[in-house]
């Protein structure tokens, strides 16, 4: 697996050497901090009976900065590459297409996880500067941290795919919006008219990314959006692993 | 080292490559020649894993190149055409994530890279960004990234590609030096390239072997009727003594100024007739003040097997996108 974090650290390098990784960081935790303390405001207004870290994860707001992020971490992985050339001094060195496609993925879920860090420093924090035992709840914060790397890797995997696709990075920015958007707004379709309990709101509540989200922000593991983002994420993968074989055969 | 049988390459609708067999012997610099479009770089793709073939195979250092690619890959040291590179990295970063990438370790990556920007002279750029580098540099650092992990076997896709006349000379030299280590399968249009360094030359056109044979044997199996150029003080008239020698077959007179003309005397392939002309012109008492001979170099050869192989298509096709 040598070659796995060679080119693992490569990308992560990569990354954290253009200024665009510091300029999304800051905004997406300014986007964030500023919810963070709006949150505080309402909830000192208005009792609430749900978790402060319940709240911030559950707001349209953090959804979308959260959704926007996706795209722009991904959207260089393998478009970037196509454009430059360097893909063929990559694929002929002696390094299976599967390394290449894991150590790409893994290093984009990697740059998610170290955005995200800032916000999930909010809550350890207030709570030393207030006092405000309440603020961080661990089994809110765990379940929430699982929940959001859940949704993130499957993202990733969608972003990593889109990427492979097109020789162009911000088509696959766009291809990459549009679908992570498509699947947010799938969730909602459970409330589109129908009664709830039906078949179709239970049905469609399977893919509501919001509705996993509530679950596990209460400190709730279900064992079903894990599986659900897992093996989607591992099919993603699979094509993009599957689009760039068949650029060999391909015209 | 390398053996290509029937290589084949199908896009939609066009045939890149056409059945192509071909032996490379350890230790054999070989130029592979041919206009734009050939079949050159999707042929080079092809030995190097980039792209499967279609039909046929090859096997590099015995390795099959479909059935065991990474060992291939192992063996082959490849610079693509244009040498892509990341423009965000440094020299020598670059080349140790590409030494690390092809299997050295952490120690022995450092010395092959320090070794690699030593033969191609990179040490002044080490800590520049690839992004800053001029053209002739890119392609030293792309030489360095094909040669770091001492590989047998050598493909260089148009290595002089956009240099200028001095760049050329060196990598020309560089190319030579290497040739002594590594096995060298390069390819070019330029024919000169291949006449200096390339012990044998095979020649490409629309994805078909034309020709394969040392360069020295490609002239001398081509050669057209050579032709001998005399300037001297002599009336026009003079044509029709100079097609009397042996071994003339054809005089193209042209006046210049001050009574002086110049004769080009279209000659058998063997004979050397510059003799019998100076002997001519003392019994004329012609003044002469250029007697010369100009023999086909490679490029002729090389025109001469396009055109016969396709007549009016061959000089458009010398332009097609690659």
């Amino acid at each position: 697996m040598r070659p796995f974090s060679i080119l693992f650290f490569k990308e992560l390098r990569s990354f954290f050497l253009s200024p665009m990784a510091y300029v999304i960081m800051a905004l997406f935790t300014f986007l964030n901090g500023w919810l963070f303390v709006s949150m505080v405001r309402a909830m000192q207004m208005q009792a609430s009976p749900r978790s402060l870290v319940h709240n911030l994860f559950a707001s349209g707001w953090f959804w979308m900065g959260f959704l926007i992020l996706f795209p722009l971490i991904t959207m260089r992985l393998f478009a970037d590459e196509r454009k430059m050339g360097t893909i063929e001094g990559l694929l002929t060195a002696p390094v299976r297409t599967s390394e290449v496609v894991l150590a790409k993925y893994g290093a984009a879920v990697a740059v998610y996880l170290v955005l995200l860090l800032p916000v999930f420093a909010f809550f350890p924090l207030f709570r030393l500067v207030t006092g405000e035992v309440t603020a961080f709840q661990p089994g809110a914060v765990w379940g929430s941290l699982l929940g959001l790397f859940l949704i993130g890797a499957f993202h990733v995997s969608i972003g990593t795919l889109a990427s492979a696709l097109t020789a162009n990075p911000l088509i696959a920015a766009m291809l990459t919006f549009v679908f992570v958007m498509l699947h947010y707004f799938l969730g909602f379709l459970q409330n589109f008219g129908m009664v709830t309990g039906s078949v179709w709101s239970e049905g469609m509540s399977y893919f509501s990314t919001t509705e996993h989200m509530n679950v596990l922000a209460e400190g709730l593991v279900d064992s079903r959006p894990l599986v659900y983002y897992l093996s989607f994420s591992v099919l993603l993968l699979s094509l993009t692993h599957h689009v760039l074989e068949s650029r060999k055969w391909r015209a | 080292m390398i053996e290509a049988r029937h290589l084949t390459k199908r896009y939609a609708g066009r045939t890149a490559v056409d059945h192509i067999s071909f032996e490379v012997g350890k230790g054999e610099i070989v130029g592979f020649l041919g206009p734009n479009g050939a079949g050159k770089s999707t042929t080079l793709r092809m030995l190097t894993c980039f792209l499967s073939a279609t039909e046929g195979t090859a096997t590099v250092a015995g390795y099959d190149i479909y059935e065991d690619s990474l060992e291939v890959r192992r063996r082959i040291g490849y610079m693509p055409e244009n040498v892509p590179l990341y423009p965000d990295m440094r020299v020598g970063e670059y080349l140790r994530f590409r030494g690390r990438l092809k299997g050295l370790g952490y120690r022995e990556c450092r010395a092959a890279v320090a070794e690699a920007m030593d033969t191609c002279s990179l040490a002044a750029v080490e800590r520049k960004m690839i992004a800053t580098l001029s053209k002739g540099y890119r392609q030293r650092v792309g030489l360095a990234d094909a040669l770091v992990h001492k590989p047998e076997l050598l493909i260089l896709d148009e290595p002089t590609n956009g240099l200028d006349p001095g760049q050329i000379r060196q990598s020309r030299n560089l190319i030579r030096e290497l040739g002594e280590r590594h096995t060298i399968l390069i390819s070019t249009h330029i024919l000169s390239e291949v006449e200096m360094t390339c012990g044998r030359v095979i020649i490409i056109d629309r994805g078909t072997i034309k020709a394969s044979d040392s360069p020295q044997n490609l002239i001398r199996r081509l050669r057209r009727p050579g032709s001998v150029l005399l300037e001297a003080k002599a009336p026009a008239t003079a044509a029709t003594k100079l097609a009397a020698i042996a071994g003339v077959q054809e005089v193209n007179p042209s006046e210049d100024q001050d009574g002086w003309t110049s004769f080009v005397l279209a000659t058998d392939p063997q004979s050397d007739v510059r003799e019998a002309v100076h002997e001519l012109a003392i019994r004329e008492s012609w003044k002469v003040r250029e007697l010369s001979s100009r023999t086909a170099s490679l490029e002729d050869a090389f025109v001469d097997l396009l055109k016969e192989e396709s007549p009016p298509e061959s000089s458009s096709s010398l332009k097609t996108e690659n």
